[in-house]
């Protein structure tokens, strides 16, 4: 089967500075892909090159059929079919709960009022926040903004969600609700790529292991035979570190 | 000569003649300036290294030279060089324009830089457009911050109005002025033009205050 999404020979350079060397990468349908690495190593870049936030100076890079380098209006679509999550939640502070979910729809799919309304509070049912509809994003718990950004993302209906370090920014005991979250829904087929530092995540959820090093991938495997196993002494270091 | 307060009086119509026109000036002058300074602004954030620049050189010569200077070259200067005559009311209008702009381009510059980068990637990462980015989601919050500075620079052009006195617009100070120059109450007639561009800045605060209490700052 063809991947979702591919990488071929994707070097990203900031200046002279090479942040992505060369990747070589598919990813299926219904994987979950947990991205690793120490800070630097080019896991968030990854990322972004997926949904174009960041562009690519090298090789090619295919979502959904759609190349990164079939200009603006191609690129659109791409994101359309990635949704993205951030650290930092990035909700709209001048709209409600309900009304982030429901903006992409409204500006994006061009839904009706009521049609991206019942679809919106819907979803924030479904991240278990449908009782904080109409809060605002500074009334809310950081894990309940983060919940309410990936309502936002699948409001969009995306055939891959990336998570770009979703937990990083809360403290312990609100991790754990977004990561249910999160599970719930790799349980129910979606593609799914992670950049993270949960390794209790990684292990239970996640169908692939990635550990990447100065922009290269250097292991790839499954979580918990790589976790359990690393082949390699740079990884073995790493996972002292974050466990 | 005994200081006499009355006598404002006598002058009142006149001075609010010349008041009229302060306001007459500052509000087509601001109206102008706030388009330009938009659209400068914008540049400078959100254009390219072509439209970039040009904003750059336009904001940073106005910045960089009195409005008294600019309004003698509009006025002296533009009919010799590009055979422009324009009227002193029509220059004093395109004066407050032009000048007003440049600091407004700077705010609405300063403005939309402070909204996080992280909201317009979360607008991008959901397919939308850039413009559609910036109509939605950044303007709206841009603008809420541009209220406090915006009305610093109104008062500021309200007052600059004052020096159209050089080429003969019969404004508040231009009529204060010639009041005094055929009574010399001085004391009296500048405590008047005073008190009247005190309102005039005065109200304009109030208002401000208004507007930026309503808007939910965020």
């Amino acid at each position: 089967m063809e991947g979702i999404i591919q990488f071929r020979n994707v070097s990203k350079h900031f200046d002279a500075l090479k942040v992505l060397d060369e990747v070589d990468l598919t990813i299926s349908r219904g994987e979950v892909v947990v991205l690793i690495g120490p800070s630097g190593s080019g896991k968030s870049t990854l990322l972004r090159c997926i949904n174009g936030l960041e562009a690519i100076t090298g090789g090619d890079l295919v979502v959904d059929g759609i190349s990164v380098l079939e200009g603006k209006a191609r690129l659109r679509t791409i994101r359309q079919e990635a949704g993205m999550v951030f650290q930092q939640f990035n909700l709209f502070p001048q709209f409600t709960a309900l009304e982030n979910v429901a903006f992409g729809p409204r500006k994006v799919r061009g839904a009706s009022r009521s049609e991206a309304r019942d679809q919106a509070m819907a979803l924030l049912e479904k991240v278990g926040l449908a009782e904080r509809a109409n809060h605002y994003p500074s009334e809310l718990s950081g894990g309940q903004q983060q919940r309410v950004a990936i309502a936002r993302a699948l409001a969009i209906k995306p055939k891959v969600m990336l998570f770009d370090e979703p937990t990083s920014a809360l403290d312990p005991e609100l991790k754990q609700e977004v990561l249910n979250v999160m599970r719930q829904l790799a349980e129910e087929g979606m593609t799914m790529v992670v950049v993270t530092h949960e390794m209790s995540f990684a292990r239970q959820v996640g169908t692939r292991l990635i550990f990447m090093e100065h922009g290269k991938i250097t292991v790839d495997g499954n979580p918990r035979e790589v976790i359990a196993n690393p082949p390699n002494e740079r990884l073995k270091d790493f996972l002292r570190h974050v466990e | 000569m005994e200081v006499n307060w009355s006598i404002i009086f006598d002058f009142l119509p006149q001075l609010m003649a010349g008041a009229k026109m302060t306001i007459y000036i500052t509000v087509f002058g601001l109206v102008g300036g706030m388009v330009l300074g938009a659209i400068a602004g914008l540049m400078r954030s959100h254009g390219g290294p072509v439209l970039n620049t040009i904003a750059f050189i336009y904001i940073e010569v106005i910045r960089g030279t009195p409005i008294v200077v600019q309004v003698m070259f509009l006025y002296f200067a533009m009919p010799v060089l590009a055979g422009l005559r324009i009227d002193p009311l029509t220059t004093a209008i395109l004066a407050i324009i032009i000048n007003a702009g440049a600091y407004i381009a700077e705010i609405v510059r300063g403005a939309v830089l402070s909204i996080s980068k992280g909201l317009t990637e979360a607008g991008l990462a959901l397919g939308l457009p850039a413009w559609k980015v910036l109509v939605y989601i950044v303007g709206p919050l841009a603008f809420r911050r541009l209220i406090p500075p915006l009305g610093n620079q109104f008062i500021v052009s309200l007052k600059d109005t004052s020096l159209f006195i050089v080429i003969g617009v019969g404004e508040l100070t231009r009529t204060g002025q010639e009041i005094m120059a055929a009574n010399f109450r001085a004391v009296e007639i500048w405590t008047a033009v005073a008190v009247i561009y005190l309102l005039m800045t005065g109200t304009l605060s109030l208002m401000l205050r208004i507007v930026e209490k309503r808007m939910r700052i965020l």
